[in-house]
């Protein structure tokens, strides 16, 4: 059974609606993101789930109870807030132990708990500082720490690592990794970071204006995304515009301008022909051919262009390719056999494309 | 008419420029004239009357009198007036507590619960913009016997209470002369407390009340015991609330100091008790900051 059930999950703010039936579930153990940009209603999501906010309508069952109607201080979930809410006028170990405090228990067990919990995020000997002392790493763990040290069923995390470097977001990263698999309890992770996203979690909730756009594994999401929004947002992505001229039992003939090429069914969400399509591929799946090429193949989609830019990336290099039929492309390659200016040939395979009907039309 | 405009600009930014000049090479005397008027106005009007005071505490009879301490001992040693100072203390305590109590809800509700803060804040100091006698004089008009107070409560089919000239009255004075006092600071700590803090304590297990004890007051001491010492010390030097509402049972200390000055014309025995006054809530204060805040702060570390 899920450890967490969210079920037509809705939130109107006056009139705007801020979550818009929603239904996911966690599993227990599980790491999930909630990924969306700002605006998406993903930090409303976890606050209707802490108690915070009262929904709409919907329901949000936890261990197999409804929990609508609970205060925040009666659910079995903590939250490590954005700015980490750190108590400003305790000591780093009051803090780690005020929940704990608030259960009631007694001040000797409660420093022996706190004293293993700030071994567990490495920060021995730091509970008599301020946290206004501490670096903003050693602050997130403190956080971190005080939302474990309860057991809780769940933790939410709503951006806390946004404020910090990319290396110590890294780092912190690979912590919480580390400390979920240790302390076997399940994450629900909020962020608008793509990276952070794909890099802990278990599964995704991909959440564009209120809505669910597509829930999966990280490999689901990026290999098979539902939607434009979804290829867009996990990764990197290169939309064509395109024309649908035919269709048959096989393939589903698209035009870019080159001329139609046969992009199998199977990558194809019902079109008809006719109908304005968005083609999505990623950089490393395009392939560069020195200048120009005819591709006879009709599953092959090939333009030409001018080198316009490069960037090394590690042993990749990106350039980005102008062409003339579909405007500017970037391709992502080994090596670095291309130079600025050099007239090139992109092509890729039909099948490695996704098809999306064009919003709107 | 311009070139002349112009010409005596530049006269005097060639002027201004001699004197920043001038300045620049002697940076003590430009320390000086920067920090020299405040300490001047300092010196003028605090220091040297204050010091006048002590000195005319020590003369006998009158100002320019032989030198004395009965003064002290004349004051220290009658049980009369110490009853007033320690009536006066209890009052001043009482005050205080109501104050801070009635205002700290106020303010809490205003920044916790209610959208149009500006419009409330104004309504709160708009009895500042009355003068405080005529304010008095309107409590006169409500608590005498025959009242508003006593006439409402006829209507109501209640007996009459004729508060003027009784303890509650001057309490209820003093109250509604000080709540606009306490109320500010203490709005503006609440307005400065991280609401994320309130959510996380609530989000860590902590009721309402727990979580107003352990991180809402602890958070906003600072603020409530600015408050306190606001309300605290005009109170322990008022004479004017409990002499129009007060009577003859309510006699607190600064009315004998004004007393000895207006009155008596012995104006070093009133400046004497006014300095024992000052002495006296001085030492409160120091007291209040250093176990005041020490009191908070301890409440939340124990289990």
């Amino acid at each position: 059974m899920a450890l967490l059930r969210v079920q037509g999950l809705t939130k109107h703010f006056g009139d705007l609606i801020a979550v818009d039936d929603i239904s996911f579930a966690i599993e227990d153990g599980e790491f999930v993101s909630i990924l969306g940009p700002s605006g998406s209603g993903k930090s409303t999501v976890l606050r209707l789930i802490a108690g915070f906010e009262t929904p709409t309508a919907g329901e949000i069952t936890l261990d197999g109870a409804n929990v609508v109607g609970t205060p925040p201080f009666e659910r079995d979930v903590n939250m490590v807030f954005q700015d980490l809410a750190l108590f400003p006028h305790l000591t780093v170990a009051e803090n780690i132990g005020y929940g704990l405090k608030q259960a009631g228990m007694a001040a000797n067990e409660r420093h022996e708990r706190t004293e293993r919990m700030l071994e567990m995020v490495r920060l021995d000997g730091y509970g008599d500082r301020s946290p206004e002392e501490l670096s903003g790493g050693e602050q997130q763990r403190v956080a971190l720490a005080r939302a474990l040290v309860n057991e809780p069923a769940l933790v939410l995390f709503d951006e806390p690592l946004s404020s910090l470097d990319r290396k110590l977001r890294q780092h912190m990263q690979a912590e919480l990794q580390r400390i979920q698999s240790e302390t076997d309890t399940t994450f629900l992770y909020v962020t608008h970071d793509q990276e952070v996203a794909l890099a802990v979690s278990d599964r995704l909730v991909v959440l564009n204006e209120g809505a669910i756009q597509q829930v999966g594994t990280v490999d689901e999401l990026y290999e098979s995304p539902v939607n434009r929004f979804v290829a867009d947002f996990i990764g990197d992505v290169n939309t064509i515009e395109g024309r649908v001229t035919a269709v048959d039992e096989a393939a589903v003939a698209v035009d870019i301008g080159t001329g139609a090429v046969r992009v199998p069914i199977s990558a194809v969400e019902g079109v008809d022909a006719g109908e304005a399509v968005d083609l999505c591929i990623r950089p490393h799946q395009l392939h560069l051919e020195n200048g120009a090429v005819a591709i006879e193949d009709d599953y092959t989609f090939a333009v030409t262009g001018k080198i316009r830019n490069r960037s090394y990336q590690g042993s990749d290099s990106m350039y980005t390719v102008e062409t003339d039929a579909v405007g500017d492309l970037s391709v992502e390659v080994r090596g670095e056999a291309y130079q600025v200016g050099q007239d090139v040939t992109v092509t890729w395979a039909a099948d490695a494309v996704h098809l999306y009907r064009r919003e709107g039309t | 008419m311009a070139e002349k405009g112009a010409s005596t600009l530049a006269a005097t930014s060639a002027a201004l420029d001699e004197v920043t000049a001038f300045l620049r090479e002697r940076p003590r005397l430009r320390t000086l004239g920067v920090a020299g008027p405040p300490y001047a106005v300092l010196l003028v009007f605090f220091a040297i009357p204050l010091l006048a005071m002590v000195v005319v505490s020590f003369q006998d009879g009158e100002i320019g009198g032989p030198w004395t301490i009965a003064n002290y001992t004349a004051f220290l040693g009658s049980e009369t007036y110490l009853t007033v100072v320690w009536r006066t203390l209890q009052i001043s305590v009482k005050v205080t507590a109501i104050v801070a109590v009635i205002g700290y809800a106020l303010a809490y509700s205003i920044v916790r619960f209610s959208r149009r803060t500006t419009l409330l804040l104004l309504l709160v100091i708009l009895p500042f913009w009355t003068s405080y006698i005529i304010r008095m004089y309107a409590w006169i008009n409500i608590l005498q016997s025959g009242g508003v107070l006593d006439s409402t409560l006829s209507m109501l089919g209640l007996p009459p209470v004729g508060l003027l000239y009784s303890g509650p009255a001057v309490l209820i004075g003093f109250t509604y002369v000080w709540l606009p006092l306490a109320v500010l600071p203490f709005y503006a700590s609440l307005t400065n407390l991280d609401t994320d803090l309130i959510e996380a304590s609530k989000d860590l297990g902590a009721g309402p009340i727990r979580t107003f004890a352990s991180v809402t007051l602890p958070l906003t001491a600072n603020g409530v015991v600015t408050g306190v010492i606001l309300v605290f010390i005009p109170t322990f030097g008022s004479f004017i609330t409990p002499r129009l509402l007060g009577g003859t049972n309510n006699i607190m200390i600064g009315m004998v100091i004004e007393n000895q000055f207006k009155s008596a014309f012995n104006w070093p025995f009133g400046a004497a008790i006014g300095m024992v006054i000052s002495v006296v809530v001085v030492g409160l204060l120091i007291a209040g900051m250093r176990y005041g805040g020490g009191l908070f702060a301890r409440e939340v570390e124990e289990p």
